[in-house]
């Protein structure tokens, strides 16, 4: 079982990436047409699904100044091993960053939460396909062998995901929604389409992350998770007395809306109290 | 299964829908509301199927697309003691509301700066409410998008005090939303599934006047009063709408039946002293524009949007443009501001769509018009 290990720090670099690092590209928005898909997304370069393939590899990122914090905290909340080289200009904002990571209260290693599983065959479609499932907050991990406890488990090339179906990814990612169904997926973002989250816990007890890939912030935010959790506690970049609002458990679920998101925020919830 | 009051509405709403639809290709809608229907609510109202309709050739003077203040306030006069029968203009606003109600007023600002819901009808509005004893603080301007509804600059013409409010200051930010109230449906895979109600008419106003105009529109046919109270009082509904195809038809009356919004919407007064006749909803180009000299009152919106349809369509013939109600693939040119051609298949039949829900009379013969000539 994967676990994501939480106090991983990620490191200001002053030179180049050691050898053997995997460079990873700006994260960052890209507000163009996505020609794949019926919509009109904005392109997010994000890199979780790679560092989710190789949580062990060593990560590095080279940022302009304006970049280093989100790039930290996408390190930090996938568990990477991370370098992270910036302009002299950015070096503040990357140390507010980290003292931000270093406050965030620990809960011990909580395992991934996913109902998808990916058996990854380390080619690109694969990649692919994780990377848009990871955009579109569709909730997997990666399993070796398809593992029954999980709602969905998908493997390219098999009949019900023939690899012709990979040239598009985008659709393909929609098809693995729909035979999820929405009612099914574990966690849903409204409000927002740049907003990445990941999700870790046990069954009393889930961290949430969320990664606003914009260089605004992100206002009115509304998460819906699966299961009941009355009780929350929220740590977030650049916005220390931030509460959720809003907040409602119904139905086997629980939502609530986070007021802004600057660039990163935590969000525990559990049945009973901290 | 528990049936609480949330679940009775959705399934409540969902059965009405599925009842007025006889295709099968319709979105499946799930409407989430905390809020019970009013006994009698806003629309279609106490005059179902009634529309009056106050014509002044001076209200606009069409060389320059100035309007008459003074007439103005006469058609107003005019068409309220009209429909509500009242001999004063203070009784005929009393009809509908008191110097208790927080008063919305839906005004259309898509195509502005070019064409809005005129400063002098709305200010009019506003001076009426505040003779009531209505609070200017109690008032309230609103529309979704910030920087349409500051050009209009209704600041100059309502009292100060008077609220303008616009829900989305930065696009596409839902906290000036219910989170509570909402319709949820995929149109086409697209990853927010959430439109919600404006946050302000669930949990402010008691009463709601819309404040349309008479315009075309690329994908709904036309835009009168279904579509600015629908599509101008939720979040997140321009997903409606992908290539040729929009789902305004069953849309537009399944956001306006949703509680409080039916309920509390209780005036439509329609300012057709401009219009657009191609192009809508905006109105980049002036060859576009029209001057039908009109405002249209009433409480049903499908009644007065009936009679909009001919209105537009009439205007349409006579400039030789395409019929709002051609569904040929061939005439779809997306993006080309050409009157031959569309940029979606339009559905106009989102007006009888929303007589089915409940909202008012679509049938001509059963439309009673009175016409006045100020």
């Amino acid at each position: 079982m994967m676990l994501l290990l939480a106090a991983i720090l990620p490191a200001l670099s002053t030179g180049p990436a050691d050898a053997g690092a995997v460079k990873l590209p700006v994260p960052k928005v890209e507000y163009r047409i996505n020609e794949a898909s019926a919509s009109r997304s904005p392109w997010i370069n994000a890199n979780g699904w790679q560092i989710l393939r190789a949580p062990d590899r060593r990560y590095y990122y080279d940022v302009p100044a304006a970049s280093p914090a989100l790039a930290a905290a996408e390190a930090f909340m996938y568990g990477a091993k991370a370098d992270i080289h910036t302009e002299p200009d950015g070096v503040e904002l990357f140390n507010r960053m980290l003292q931000f990571l270093r406050g965030i209260p620990e809960r011990g290693d909580l395992p991934t939460m996913a109902n998808i599983g990916v058996l990854d065959d380390g080619s690109p479609e694969t990649g692919e396909l994780m990377n848009l499932l990871s955009r579109r907050n569709l909730i997997y991990r990666i399993v070796t062998a398809p593992d029954p406890h999980l709602d969905l488990n998908i493997r390219l090339g098999s009949e019900e995901f023939p690899k012709t179906e990979a040239a598009n990814p985008s659709k393909l990612a929609q098809k693995i929604r729909a035979e999820l169904t929405d009612e099914k997926r574990l966690l849903r973002v409204y409000g927002s389409e740049v907003v990445i989250a990941r999700l870790v816990g046990a069954s009393d007890r889930v961290r949430i992350h969320l990664l606003n890939y914009a260089n605004r912030p992100v206002t009115g935010l509304r998460v819906r998770i699966l299961g009941d959790y009355p009780n929350w506690q929220v740590a977030a970049y650049d916005h220390p007395d931030l509460k959720l609002e809003d907040f409602a458990t119904a139905d086997g679920a629980t939502e609530f809306t986070v007021p802004q998101l600057n660039t990163y925020a935590v969000i525990d919830l559990s049945k009973r109290s901290h | 299964m528990t049936m609480d009051r949330r679940n009775f509405l959705q399934l409540a709403a969902m059965a009405s829908a599925s009842a007025a639809t006889t295709s099968t290709d319709l979105p499946k809608y799930r409407v989430v509301s905390r809020f019970a229907p009013a006994p009698k609510p806003g629309m279609p109202g106490p005059f179902p199927g009634k529309a009056v309709r106050v014509h002044a050739e001076k209200s606009v003077d069409t060389a320059t697309g100035n309007i008459d203040a003074p007439t103005v306030i006469e058609m107003l006069s005019r068409g309220m003691c009209s429909l509500t029968g009242a001999k004063t203009e203070p009784d005929a606003w009393a009809h509908f509301f008191n110097a208790n109600d927080v008063v919305g007023i839906k005004v259309n600002c898509s195509g502005a700066p070019k064409i809005f819901s005129a400063r002098e009808v709305v200010g009019r509005i506003v001076d009426n409410l505040v003779a009531l004893g209505i609070p200017a603080r109690n008032i309230y301007l609103y529309e979704r998008f910030q920087d349409q509804l500051t050009s209009v600059h209704y600041d100059r013409v309502v009292p100060a005090g008077t609220n303008i409010f616009a829900a989305e200051a930065g696009r596409g930010s839902i906290a000036n939303y219910d989170p509570n109230t909402y319709v949820e449906t995929d149109f086409f895979g697209e990853e927010d599934t959430r439109s919600n109600m404006i946050r302000l008419v669930t949990e402010r106003f008691t009463k709601i006047i819309n404040v349309p105009n008479m315009k075309d529109h690329g994908a709904a046919g036309v835009t009168g009063c279904l579509k600015n109270i629908a599509y101008g009082d939720f979040s997140n509904v321009a997903r409606s709408h992908n290539r040729e195809k929009t789902n305004t038809l069953s849309f537009i009356g399944t956001l306006a039946m949703v509680e409080p919004l039916r309920s509390r919407t209780v005036l439509q007064i329609m300012d057709g002293l401009r219009g657009v006749w191609h192009g809508g909803p905006f109105s980049e180009n002036p060859k576009f524009r029209f001057y039908p000299k009109t405002i249209v009152f009433g409480t049903d919106p499908v009644a007065i949007d009936r009679l909009l349809l001919d209105v537009i369509e009439n205007k349409r013939k006579s400039e030789g443009a395409l019929s709002i109600w051609d569904r040929s693939m061939s005439a779809i040119k997306p993006g080309v501001l050409d009157p031959h051609f569309g940029s979606f298949i339009r559905e106009p039949g989102h007006i009888e769509y929303a007589s089915k829900l409940g909202l008012g009379v679509y049938d001509l013969q059963k439309i009673t018009v009175t016409n006045i000539e100020v």
